[in-house]
């Protein structure tokens, strides 16, 4: 029904909600028909259906509850079909230009950069000690999270040292260890959480061994381990992270970007933030995994921690 | 040869990492194991089995050309990259 009677968008609020351009204009003049009207700048979370010129017909915030998500689809395309056909034909709707876009809240991908996934899971042990999918009570709690990891240009050509030969080890950039760390070791499994602050890296060691080097391509292998807490005695924090990491790479010296870049990360997570409540009593298993993003509109979806632009670089 | 195959054949010639003293240690295999038990499973998440765009004001331009009403999907936090 989705994709055969309606248009369908997906969209960050945060965004939204603050944009201050047509598209910020018309998205809040649509969620003000609902009863979410944003309050002193809080979220319009939720699921709309409306005309393309902007009369809301149904609405709900049900995250990703397939059912009240069925049942919006039904409620709105029933509404839809009580309008009048000269409102609903094809062409009856005028769209104009988008205009000035206000650039404070659209995120571009870094030109010539790296976009990656990064799947992010509760995990658990069976019976015979493998590791399995966690399982927690929270709704959506047990399924793969996701975000995306961006590198600029820069960052992708400075991971490899000029003499760099196979058998070279060396440490991965401090930037792009911190990045990872900091913005992407994170349990958002349930939701948005903290991003780990600078002085939350508590030990940390990423580097890289090259394993063939040829004049076109050179392959690394990825290792580290990293200690992530809210307090300096990590026995004592409310919220951390202890865990290993190990990957391979494949870089292609020509071309200047990397055609592999698989990054597993699992280790011991406990505590939770104020978005994301329900977390496993203790330390629990938690993976992270990274990998090349494919060419989805989807796959250029920003970081969650993009968000703060400079932050999530490193300019502060 | 399987990229699986491929990793660990690499990561043969290495030792296991000994990480943080409370995780215990990881062969090659176990970081590949978990790596596909993290990955979402094929299926795993209905939500993909649905068309999104990620522009809204092209979709109210589609919309209007095809005479169809709009199905926005929206988070704090982007649903289909956040969470």
């Amino acid at each position: 029904m989705a994709n055969e009677d309606y248009v369908t968008v997906s969209g960050d609020d945060w965004y939204q909600r603050r944009r201050q351009d047509k598209e910020g204009e018309f998205f809040r003049k649509v969620a003000d028909q609902g009863p979410r009207k944003g309050q002193g700048g809080s979220t319009r979370q939720g699921i709309y259906c409306f005309t393309a010129d902007g009369e809301l017909l149904m609405y709900k915030n049900a995250g990703q509850n397939a059912d009240v998500m069925r049942e919006v689809l039904e409620q709105g395309l029933a509404k839809w079909k009580r309008l009048p056909e000269s409102r609903r034909k094809p062409g009856a709707v005028e769209v104009g230009d988008h205009g000035t876009v206000d650039r404070r809240y659209v995120r571009i991908p870094p030109r010539g950069g790296l976009i990656a996934v990064v799947y992010t899971r509760i995990l658990d042990k069976d019976s015979k000690g493998e590791i399995c999918k966690g399982t927690c009570p929270t709704l959506g709690g047990e399924r793969a999270a996701r975000d995306h990891l961006w590198l600029t240009s820069d960052e992708v050509r400075s991971f490899i040292p000029a003499d760099a030969k196979a058998g070279s080890t060396f440490a991965i950039p401090s930037a792009i260890a911190e990045r990872i760390l900091r913005f992407h070791l994170v349990d958002n499994t349930r939701g948005e959480p903290p991003a780990w602050r600078r002085e939350d890296i508590r030990k940390s060691e990423m580097k890289l061994t090259v394993t063939a080097m040829t004049e076109s391509e050179c392959r690394l292998q990825f290792s580290g381990q990293a200690l992530l807490a809210d307090a300096s005695d990590a026995a004592s924090s409310k919220r951390g992270y202890e865990v290993a990491l190990a990957g391979e790479l494949r870089y292609d010296r020509k071309a200047g970007n990397f055609t592999r870049f698989d990054i597993t990360a699992v280790g011991e997570h406990w505590g939770e933030g104020a978005f994301t409540r329900g977390a496993r009593p203790g330390r629990q298993l938690l993976g992270v995994a990274i990998e090349l993003a494919g060419d989805k509109p989807a796959d250029r979806i920003p970081p969650q921690f993009a968000r703060e632009w400079n932050a999530y670089f490193g300019k502060n | 040869m399987k990229a699986s195959h491929l990793v660990c054949s690499i990561f043969a010639t290495t030792l296991a990492l000994n990480v943080a003293s409370a995780v215990e240690p990881f062969s090659p295999q176990r970081f590949e194991q978990a790596r596909s038990v993290i990955r979402p499973q094929k299926g795993e998440d209905k939500w993909e089995q649905i068309a999104w765009r990620t522009d809204l004001w092209e979709a109210r331009k589609e919309a209007a050309a095809a005479g169809k009403p709009i199905l926005l999907w929206e988070m704090d936090g982007h649903p289909l990259g956040c969470t």
